[in-house]
């Protein structure tokens, strides 16, 4: 088998070099090869530099974007649904731009940007009180950054005690404490849910 | 001549012996060779590696004389793709060999599937240095951070596939919160809505048993001024101060 191979009816436009075929279960396979190819062929020799060291411009502007969100969220007091929209703007560009990172690049990085990004989207969500939108990013958050984000276990479990989910945010934030460790207001919420549960069983 | 015949009966026997022996044993290798190659792969088809080598092997279509040239940075891009695939295979060996081995201790999977997996793994270290060799063909030293940069894609697109699956799920959520927010809002202006004409006789009610606590107030001083007859006045202020 190490000296054979099956020959595929495969052809390439002259001018595009887009790769196509008659046959149409190799359809997403050619898709992800010319998105590739789109991608690399701009690269010094047309190879993917190797993924050290990150060129810092990209992670110059994802930090610009998080840090004007921050400044839109900070500026005083509570901020109103205006500011929180803007906050919520800024951060899904520099989710988008963490996320559009060439896929060759360091998929920790991604994980670590995108990961505080969606936490503090989430908590521009909660702001606005939208918190579906802000459950599902704190999740995000966590899923994307396990260790030392006990701000995002904290949003998800406060944005689903606020939609009246308590049984889920009980879940959760229970299993937020253990990957957590015990994060004063992650127990706080624990506290508030548990007897938020006893009274509703009551 | 006695010798020779009595010398040929012992070498006789040898000879039958060794010769059955070797038949059975290379009849057995054999059978044991087919078996093998019979043996399903670990691993589908390498559709990456199959299209690698078609674009090498691209053959003219019909009505050209010659196939349109491949340019390398789109052979580069196939590599990178076949390497990406490697990246998975050597991931899925890697979590599969330990369970599987245990199992094999077991005795829960027969020696079969431990033959598979065997053969797939020394597939792929074929395969390795096969990819290494072409990306240096391609590029310089490339061969050298190929599979980095193809492990940093695996590792991307799961990052990107989980993101998009928890996002996806929020939305679904959001839909759910969209309903359940409004049938709360509509439940709590029904109740809104009930409480305002049902305010009026509720607080009508609560008048009567004012009335009755007090009746029973009265009743209770009532007995008192019984208890002390000639005290009206007692009576009297207490009724005043309602």
């Amino acid at each position: 088998m190490d000296d054979t191979f099956t020959l595929l009816p495969l052809t390439i436009d002259p001018a595009t070099k887009a790769i196509s075929s008659l046959d149409s279960s190799l359809a997403s396979n050619l898709t992800a090869l010319n998105n590739l190819h789109r991608a690399t062929v701009s690269q010094p020799n047309q190879i993917p530099p190797p993924p050290l060291p990150l060129n810092p411009k990209r992670s110059a502007q994802i930090q610009k974007m998080r840090e004007q969100g921050n400044a839109s969220l900070r500026s005083r007091g509570t901020p109103s649904t205006a500011q929180a929209q803007e906050a919520i703007k800024l951060y899904t560009y520099g989710i988008e731009m963490a996320l559009g990172r060439p896929s060759w690049e360091p998929a920790q990085t991604v994980r670590e940007e995108a990961g505080i990004l969606y936490a503090n989207r989430a908590q521009a969500y909660m702001a606005a009180q939208m918190w579906a939108e802000g459950a599902a990013d704190a999740e995000t958050s966590v899923e994307l950054k396990r260790a030392d984000n006990g701000k995002a276990w904290w949003r998800r479990g406060r944005c689903l005690c606020e939609m009246g989910r308590w049984d889920d945010a009980a879940e959760w934030v229970r299993q937020g404490l253990e990957v957590a460790g015990n994060e004063a207001d992650l127990a706080a919420l624990m506290k508030e849910i548990d007897r938020h549960l006893e009274k509703g069983e009551r | 001549m006695v010798d020779l015949i009595g010398l040929a009966i012992p070498f006789a026997y040898l000879g039958i012996l060794v010769g059955s022996l070797a038949t059975f044993s290379s009849l057995y290798r054999k059978r044991k060779a087919a078996k093998s190659t019979a043996l399903e792969p670990w691993f589908g088809p390498h559709v990456q590696r199959n299209i690698y080598l078609s674009l090498l092997h691209l053959e003219p279509q019909p009505g050209q004389e010659k196939a349109t040239p491949v340019p390398d940075s789109v052979l580069k891009a196939a590599l990178l793709q076949r390497a990406t695939e490697d990246i998975r295979r050597i991931l899925a060996i890697r979590v599969a060999k330990q369970p599987l081995n245990l199992l094999l201790q077991k005795g829960s999977v027969g020696d079969e599937l431990w033959q598979r997996f065997l053969r797939a793994e020394k597939e792929m270290e074929a395969e390795l240095r096969d990819v290494v060799e072409e990306a240096n063909a391609l590029a310089t030293n490339w061969g050298q951070t190929i599979f980095q940069s193809a492990n940093e894609m695996v590792q991307n697109a799961i990052v990107r596939e989980k993101v998009a699956e928890i996002q996806e799920k929020g939305r679904a959520d959001r839909e759910w919160w969209d309903k359940e927010r409004a049938s709360i809002q509509s439940k709590f202006m029904q109740e809104l809505d009930e409480e305002k004409p049902v305010e009026t006789p509720k607080g009508a009610a609560s008048g009567g048993v004012n009335s009755d606590e007090d009746a029973v107030l009265v009743e209770g001083g009532g007995p008192a001024s019984g208890s002390a007859p000639g005290s009206k006045g007692g009576t009297k202020k207490k009724k005043a101060k309602k």
